[in-house]
């Protein structure tokens, strides 16, 4: 009476999930740009803006040292990535409770909601690193080919840390509201404790250790070793690496745990 | 166990009150007030709800199972503990086979997003693969009746259509288990219809139903069992028939109950008096529900009035399950006067020989005021359905809906057999 393929493919398994993920996807992005005229522009203009201002700042206010690279390019690729984290960390932590009615009379696997909010903010970041390439063009600035070896690990670290800390939030946010703000407010710190709008070799010596914990500042050397061809900071990544692997994995324990009782809380 | 659909073991669920909105103050004072002033119980947080206490049913293989019970009692937790939303607090849940609940029809649903891309969305989220719901496609669309507006974006689609996309989406599911609630609550009476025939076909299939409703004429119609909770336990179960009869005497006592405390006058809404109560019963085989159209029936109208009124009109009506009134029966016609004092009590309609053809009829019960020209309880009271077993083998279109029984003779006409040898 039931199809055979249907019997193996009821909810929670891998496929459903997978299928279900791209739907939820596709259902963020084309949400959000649906009824605008301007579309991916905006995935764009918000960094575009920032990176402007900032250039004016560091290049004509409080000049920065940045080497031969020319400060707009040096801020745009990490504000790129930035502002996909920032975004996307957002997104996921309201992600469960945005969705209140769905959790509280479906069965399907929880992951699902702030892996997708995740993963549409990751199709801007990818329009976001199209510009960097047609900024790169028109600085002529020159692009190691081997270097592009280096972005998938790079961008792998990025999103384990992002789902990782997103998934943890998202748990935390069913419970209490509180995380949200609280988040907002983190962010604001933390954009400034890393070597987005300055490099790292500006950081003081006494603190630089301390500093190498930061993910998101190996994620963001990383990004620029790639594109700007700048020196490869190995330690920095390997920290990155581990550091988000463990947010990877507790995020996603924690995720688990409570997911039992967001129907009961939420 | 082969031939189980689920099993429900001793099954517990609480939920804690009020835990999750504590604001930090409160937290804070009654974390003090734990430390300094222990025999305290003021602002307990361990307020807990027992949803649920010791169930326990089997849910056989196509069997179609109906949960009733007043608001809160458990119905809907059952439901979530089976689709596996929540955990139970004790007790074991097996569940055998592809389940999928349609506790929410149109579920995530997005208003920006065409009739066509919240298929996908809502089919997905109930279990669906991307590729089964494109097979399936063009007969979720057919069953919706909504082809011309597919791509336009479901924010302006009337609620109805919403609703009929949604139930459209969840119709194409074949699982083995599906739990249904309130959900057909909604929609016009031939959303409701199309419903029906869907869910009794799923039935012909093997598919096991639990129905949650608050409208018993439907749950009598698809279920043959049922199981009444109440406060999170199981009262009765056995056949659709015996829960149904046992779960209004409760409903029955509990108003008369709140009648003699004297506060269902404000409880009546303004209505002057209500029909708590309609039931028709045949003469031997009343128990069965199965009445004979030969013998006597009678109905039974169990009232409660809120004050002492002036005379009033009782009309019964007998209506077949296609809607077909068949009779009707006015207490002014027959010079009855019904007068209502203020309390409970029962009016009785005795018929010498129900005559009624073969097939499936309920009661309808109206009150009107002497003159008729008002109707003293808006919503007519129902009774149960009841079969009738007429001389008849089975209703088709040409069994009528009246069995009079009549007296037949036959004699011969001499004085005409002349002119048949003229022909």
């Amino acid at each position: 009476m039931i199809p055979a393929e249907q019997t193996e493919r009821g909810p929670g398994s891998f496929r459903q999930t997978m299928d279900l993920l791209y739907t939820w996807t596709g259902r963020h992005i084309r949400a959000r740009y649906e009824q605008s005229l301007l579309g991916w522009f905006w995935a764009v203009a918000q960094p575009a803006a920032q990176v402007a201002i900032f250039t004016i700042i560091f290049t004509r206010v409080i000049p920065i040292d940045t080497g031969h690279i020319p400060y707009v390019l040096f801020s745009y690729v990490a504000i790129a990535p930035w502002t996909f984290l920032a975004a996307a960390l957002t997104d996921m932590t309201s992600s469960i409770t945005d969705n209140m009615t769905l959790v509280s009379k479906i069965h399907f696997r929880r992951e699902v909601l702030p892996v997708s909010a995740m993963f549409a903010r990751l199709i801007d970041f990818a329009v976001a690193t199209a510009v960097i390439v047609v900024l790169l063009a028109v600085y002529r600035f020159p692009v190691d080919p081997g270097r592009l070896l280096l972005l998938p690990v790079v961008l792998l670290i990025q999103i384990s840390l992002v789902a990782g800390i997103g998934m943890a939030c998202a748990a935390a946010n069913t419970f209490l509201r509180d995380v949200r703000p609280l988040l907002v407010l983190v962010l604001q710190i933390w954009f400034y404790a890393s070597p987005i709008l300055y490099p790292v070799t500006q950081v003081p010596q006494s603190v630089r250790g301390l500093y190498a914990l930061n993910p998101v500042a190996g994620v963001i050397e990383g990004y620029r070793a790639v594109w700007l061809s700048a020196d490869v900071p190995f330690h920095y990544i390997w920290s990155a690496a581990i550091v988000a692997c463990v947010c990877l994995v507790g995020g996603w324990l924690a995720f688990r745990r409570a997911e039992a009782l967001f129907a009961d809380v939420i | 166990m082969s031939n189980l659909a689920a099993r429900f073991e001793d099954v517990s669920k609480r939920y804690r009150l009020g835990l999750s909105r504590e604001s930090l103050p409160t937290l804070v004072s009654r974390q003090l007030r734990r430390v300094f002033a222990p025999g305290s119980r003021r602002g307990n947080p361990q307020q807990t709800l027992w949803a649920l206490k010791n169930v326990s049913f089997d849910l056989e293989r196509g069997q179609c199972l109906a949960l009733i019970g007043s608001n809160g009692a458990g119905k809907t937790t059952i439901l979530k503990l089976l689709a596996r939303i929540t955990r139970p607090t004790s007790g074991s849940i097996h569940v055998k086979g592809r389940l999928a609940a349609l506790i929410e029809l149109g579920a995530g649903f997005h208003p920006d997003l065409t009739g066509r891309e919240n298929i996908y969305l809502n089919g997905t989220i109930l279990g669906l693969s991307r590729e089964y719901v494109r097979r399936h496609f063009d007969e979720i669309v057919a069953f919706s009746e909504l082809e011309p507006f597919i791509d336009t974006p479901i924010k302006r689609y009337s609620s109805g259509m919403a609703v009929r996309l949604g139930f459209s989406v969840a119709a194409s599911i074949e699982p083995d288990i599906l739990l249904v609630d309130e959900v057909l609550a909604v929609g016009d009476a031939s959303f409701r219809e199309k419903c029906l025939k869907r869910i009794q076909a799923l039935l012909k299939r093997g598919t096991s139903i639990v129905f949650v409703s608050h409208n018993l004429y439907m749950v009598q119609a698809i279920c043959r069992q049922a199981i009444y909770v109440e406060k999170g336990q199981v009262k009765h179960a056995g056949d659709t028939l015996s829960v149904i009869d046992r779960y209004e005497q409760v409903l029955h006592a509990a108003r008369t109950e709140k009648l003699a405390k004297g506060d269902a006058g404000t409880n009546g809404g303004g209505i002057p008096a209500d029909i708590t109560n309609v039931r028709v019963e045949g003469g031997s085989s009343a128990a069965s529900g199965v009445l004979d159209s030969q013998e006597p029936a009678e109905i039974r109208i169990q009232y409660a009035a809120y004050a002492t009124l002036p005379p009033v009109n009782v009309a019964v009506f007998i209506i077949r399950s296609d809607g077909v009134t068949c009779a009707m029966m006015r207490s002014k016609l027959d010079r009855f006067s019904v007068e209502l004092d203020r309390g409970c009590g029962e009016i009785v309609l005795s018929l010498d020989r129900l005559q009624l053809a073969t097939g499936t009829y309920f009661a309808e019960v109206e009150l009107t005021n002497e003159t008729d020209s008002m109707v003293l309880k808006p919503a007519p009271a129902r009774s149960a359905w009841f079969t009738v077993k007429g001389r008849g083998r089975s209703y088709d279109d040409r069994s009528g809906v009246f069995e009079p029984a009549g007296r037949w003779a036959q004699a011969g006409l001499p004085e005409a057999a002349g002119r048949l040898a003229n022909i």
